[in-house]
């Protein structure tokens, strides 16, 4: 299953037992901005792979009556497979940065091209620590706001290892660049 | 007008034959009411840059201007003159307890003790630290240390706050409030320069900038911020 919108889903569910229409709703909260669905009846699309798979199963009594509206709750492994789908969202992640460094190497002659992309790519790190929301921590029910207290926490973290980064690459190639400048 | 500037600020020390440039010709404009946070890793001359943009040191060359005019041209300095510069450290002789160090700040500047009590008590609560006013420097957390520093300077009513590495030993679950405190002074209209050597500390900041090898990188000035904007300056959001 290589869909993020179904693995998602999935992690909605492991989170709290659901059923389509509150799904969509917390889907929009959660995701909104970062993840789309592509019409109404998607939700449902996935419920049925995900049910497919064995990673969610229907909560027995919730699928009757007039108005059926069967909640869903994770199997042991939906929450399994979800954890490991984590994880290789994280050597994914890990490529994809190591891709840019090789790259961005290629500059090696040409060390004010780099530069220019390392200040780049510094402003837009910096834009993004600029903008993470801050959140206190109420005085009473820690739980309020967790999520989004972990998930601006998640993204300074990574911004402090790029700019700590881009500090590097700098250096490196304005030494480069003077060396080429005092070679001529 | 801009409220401070610096203008080809140059900056080193020498420590036995060899000098260290700290700062090669930085510039950089502050408007009333920004938030502007200065990222630098260890010995990136980030503490440096404060204390000649707060008036505390002068710059070697280049020219530092503090509401069109000259630091070096104030008469006393720039402390206590519209630059509230945060300092960490309490001296015994100003003070048993913390009200006492706002208290003696204000005295210095010529306030009446009465008034001097009463705005100490003001900037306390203003910066959620009413309750440290009874207490040993001494006893105070890593969060109640910078919110009085940040009262001790706010007692004499800056229009720049200047603090170096605000959520330095603060608690990691207590960095959001103290920076969330610093945003609300400047949506008060109190211009905040700050740095850091964590990411966390640029959050909430109208301008991020590094600052490497002694030069400084992003947008200097509030009209550059747009190229990626962070977000829009107070004077801005007040008019828009």
């Amino acid at each position: 299953m290589r869909s993020p919108v179904n693995w998602a889903l999935l992690g909605l569910i492991i989170e709290r037992p659901s059923y389509g229409y509150e799904l969509a709703h917390r889907f929009e909260r959660a995701y909104g901005g970062m993840l789309r669905l592509s019409s109404s009846s998607h939700v449902y699309t996935a419920l049925d792979t995900l049910e497919g798979h064995g990673l969610i199963e229907e909560i027995l009594g919730t699928g009757g009556g007039r108005q059926p509206k069967p909640h869903y709750r994770a199997t042991a492994k939906g929450v399994r497979g979800y954890r490991e789908w984590l994880i290789a969202q994280v050597r994914q992640e890990r490529g994809r940065s190591r891709l840019f460094v090789r790259q961005l190497a290629v500059f090696a002659q040409e060390p004010d091209a780099a530069l220019e992309v390392i200040e780049h790519y510094s402003q837009v790190c910096l834009a993004e620590a600029g903008n993470t929301p801050l959140a206190a921590r109420p005085a009473v029910d820690a739980s309020t706001g967790l999520i989004d207290r972990l998930t601006s926490e998640a993204s300074r973290t990574e911004v402090e290892a790029k700019l700590t980064w881009i500090d590097y690459a700098r250096r490196e190639f304005r030494s480069l660049a003077k060396s080429r400048v005092f070679g001529r | 007008m801009t409220l401070l500037e610096l203008d080809g600020v140059c900056k080193s020390y020498v420590r036995g034959e060899r000098p260290r440039i700290v700062l090669s010709g930085v510039s950089l404009q502050i408007e009333p009411g920004e938030l502007v946070a200065i990222w630098g890793a260890r010995r990136s001359g980030r503490s440096t840059l404060l204390r000649v943009a707060a008036g505390v040191e002068a710059p070697d060359s280049g020219v530092v201007r503090f509401e069109g005019r000259d630091l070096s041209d104030r008469e006393g300095g720039a402390l206590g003159g519209g630059i509230g510069y945060c300092r960490r450290s309490f001296h015994p002789g100003e003070g048993r307890v913390v009200l006492d160090q706002i208290v003696a700040g204000l005295l210095a500047c010529g306030v009446s003790r009465a008034d001097a009590a009463a705005l100490a008590q003001r900037a306390l609560q203003r910066v959620g630290a009413g309750r440290c006013a009874a207490l040993d420097p001494g006893e105070l957390d890593g969060a109640e240390t910078i919110r009085v520093a940040i009262a001790r300077a706010l007692a004499l009513q800056p229009r720049l706050l200047v603090i170096d590495e605000p959520t330095n030993g603060v608690d990691l679950l207590e960095r959001d409030s103290v920076l969330l405190l610093l945003r609300s002074l400047a949506d008060e209209g109190i211009a905040v320069l700050k740095s850091t050597d964590v990411a966390t500390g640029l959050s909430g900041a109208d301008r991020a900038l590094t600052l490497s090898e002694g030069e400084l990188h992003g947008a200097v000035s509030p009209e550059l911020g747009s190229v990626v904007p962070l977000r829009r300056p107070a004077a801005r959001r007040a008019s828009a």
